[in-house]
């Protein structure tokens, strides 16, 4: 009877943690029109409810009643199986993320370790339904995808040696809790250079512009998942902006204090913004974020690929490499804020 | 309770199902590099389980070893076989029978 | 109970994912039941208290590896009826073969010799209260420091080997060199020319 207590009351959490999610995955995409237009000097979605809000949910309800339609020759089987394995590790990887103090699905000592395997899972969504589909745009825009998740992920994992090098710990409330502090005590600034790779890597690694040549209409069409309509095809989008919002959320845990306020522990502003839980100042900082995310879409030209493997391969890993050196040297050095 | 023997025989079964690959796929050279990951993968189950059930950390020193090496054998593994098809066209391991280059 | 059943339902999807991997028509589906079978064992180390290396397991093997032998299967266009030949040839002796050794591996294990009361004593014994990663960390770096630096070299060279074997400069592609872009000068690619502005014939006359 306990354990049932117990299942249920799991249950329970995993759905407050995804309900809120999918509903910013919504709104992301509602957001990101705005954003977009207003950069463009257009209005952008405005007519479903007022000023345009209930626009996700027109979206989901056309793709949902929309059919499926399988190639011939596809692999039934793997074509419909793809959508879902891109999405399964995008929502896993929040079981061990911290959105305030103590306020987490499960506190494994692992959770940094956990977090690098789920997204490296994400790529198999991509391969295979770009190899399932059978058609040529759709496996170039897989391979080019494939390749390009996969070269990325080790800048990536470099910048987060940092982190935890810096945090001494891989539970993620360990790493907040070793930033614990005002602004200039977060690991942004002993890592700076780790923190944009980090950053470039994760506009990267989800495939968005500026490097989304995966996808690129003008080139191959849509890339891998120009063969997907109706719900699947929402799967993949669904998976798009729930890695977006995951790659945030970590940017915010990794290197800008996760829970903290700002002002925590300063003289006079500090107690002022005591109110505030923490969870807030966690949304508020991932929302920059993704509106980061929106401004580099609407502002910055594509890559090319051959430059996109550049970027990786010839200046972000090495970049990362130098900065571990001089991190562990200033891990010596006991230099404060951080590391006294 | 899980036993000792639970992670032998998985293991042994698991050698076993390695070896029966190696001889039905003796022409694809890639299956083949497959059924030697499951060897090694077999190999790695009995000393996780004895690590366990000895409380030795050494075996799960091992384990990590032989992740190296063997990812380690299978890029190149795979960077020779990129390197055959791409000179010979197959890679067919009957087909590979001259021993020039 | 629970515990036992979580296990036997991971180890047989492991058997049958990795019966699959040898006996599939296609080696892509190959490639994917063997990440199947990867993923499962994951599970298993984690089960068995080996967190650090089922995880490691997941983001080394499934996450990179096995994506690099997708990569290969995909891209070489292989004759699928030529590779197969030969496979009930082999079958009448392959199997028999590793039923054999199945059995001998199986009787070795039943025979008691690894009872849990006659495993020798631990040498290196797992302390209670420190995390898997953390205790791994701790060993690597300073009993088996000479070996871990020996695995690092060993990984370079294959980094090294990987990439000359499958390095290819193809002659007629064009590359563009960024310093080389970037030190142009004005002078290197603009030539200004007088020419004389044309007359009417008239007047040329």
């Amino acid at each position: 009877m306990a354990e049932l207590t117990e299942f249920i009351w799991i249950m329970a959490k995993i759905v407050a943690i995804l309900v809120p999610l999918i509903l910013a995955v919504a709104y992301l995409t509602y957001a990101e029109r705005r954003v977009i237009g207003a950069i463009q000097a257009r209005n952008g979605p405005n007519r479903v409810g007022p000023m345009g809000l209930f626009q996700p949910f027109a979206d989901v309800f056309k793709l949902l009643f929309k059919e499926v339609v399988i190639p011939s020759n596809a692999n039934r089987f793997l074509f419909l199986i793809a959508p879902m394995l891109s999405l399964m590790p995008a929502l896993a990887a929040w079981a061990v993320m911290p959105f305030s103090d103590g306020l987490v699905l499960s506190d494994i000592n692992a959770g940094l370790l956990y977090i690098l395997a789920m997204t490296s899972l994400g790529v198999y969504g991509v391969i295979i339904a770009g190899w399932a589909s059978n058609s040529k745009y759709a496996m170039l825009g897989a391979m080019r995808s494939a390749a390009q998740i996969v070269s990325y992920e080790i800048a990536m994992g470099f910048a987060l040696v940092g982190v935890l090098m810096a945090a001494g710990s891989m539970n993620l409330s360990g790493i907040v809790n070793a930033q614990a502090g005002p602004i200039w005590n977060w690991f942004w600034l002993p890592l700076l250079p780790l923190f944009v790779v980090y950053w470039i890597s994760g506009v990267a690694e989800t495939n968005r512009a500026p490097f989304d040549v995966a996808e690129g209409e003008s080139e191959i069409v849509a890339g891998f998942h120009v063969e997907y309509s109706g719900t699947a095809f929402a799967l993949f989008f669904l998976a798009e902006y729930a890695n977006m919002i995951l790659i945030a959320a970590l940017a915010v845990i990794m290197f800008m204090g996760g829970w903290y306020s700002p002002f925590h522990g300063l003289p006079v502003l500090g107690p002022m913004f005591d109110w505030v839980p923490g969870i807030v100042w966690f949304v508020l900082k991932m929302t920059i974020f993704l509106y980061l995310y929106l401004a580099f879409r609407a502002t910055f030209p594509r890559y090319r690929y051959d430059q996109i493997m550049r970027l990786g391969w010839k200046v972000l890993i090495p970049v990362t490499v130098v900065w571990l050196v001089v991190l562990a040297l200033m891990i010596l050095a006991g230099l404060g804020p951080w590391f006294n | 309770m899980i036993e000792l023997s639970d992670y032998l025989v998985l293991g042994a079964i698991l050698f076993a199902l390695g070896m029966a690959g190696i001889f039905l796929n003796r022409k694809n050279a890639i299956v083949l590099l497959m059924s030697i990951e499951l060897i090694l993968l077999a190999v790695n189950f009995n000393f996780i389980g004895f690590s366990t059930f000895m409380g030795d950390l050494a075996g799960q020193v091992f384990v990590f070893f032989i992740l190296t090496v063997a990812a380690a054998e299978s890029a190149i593994g795979l960077a020779i076989m990129v390197t055959l098809f791409r000179n010979r066209g197959t890679i067919n391991v009957g087909d590979l029978d001259s021993m020039k280059g | 109970m629970i515990e036992q059943l979580i296990f036997y339902v991971f180890a047989l999807v492991l058997l049958f994912s990795a019966t699959m991997v040898i006996t599939v028509r296609n080696p892509v589906h190959a490639a994917l039941f063997l990440v199947l079978a990867f993923f499962n064992s994951a599970v298993l180390w984690v089960m068995a208290g080996a967190e650090f290396l089922g995880i490691v397991l997941v983001l080394v093997y499934v996450g990179a590896v096995m994506v690099l032998f997708l990569f290969v299967v995909m891209m070489l266009d292989l004759n699928l009826s030529q590779l197969r030949e030969g496979f009930m040839k082999h079958f009448y002796i392959g199997v028999p073969f590793a039923v054999v050794m199945a059995v001998q591996m199986l009787l070795v294990v039943g025979s008691g010799l690894f009872a849990p009361e006659t495993l020798p004593e631990a040498r290196m014994p797992i302390p209670e209260d420190v995390g898997n990663t953390a205790l791994l960390g701790s060993v690597l770096y300073t009993v088996y420091v000479y070996p871990f630096e020996l695995a690092a070299v060993i990984l370079l060279v294959a980094i090294i080997a990987a990439i000359m074997l499958t390095l290819r400069r193809r002659e007629g592609t064009r590359h563009q060199d960024p310093g080389k872009q970037v030190r142009v000068r004005k002078a290197d690619r603009l030539r200004v020319v007088n020419i004389p502005s044309a007359r009417r014939q008239s007047e040329q006359e």
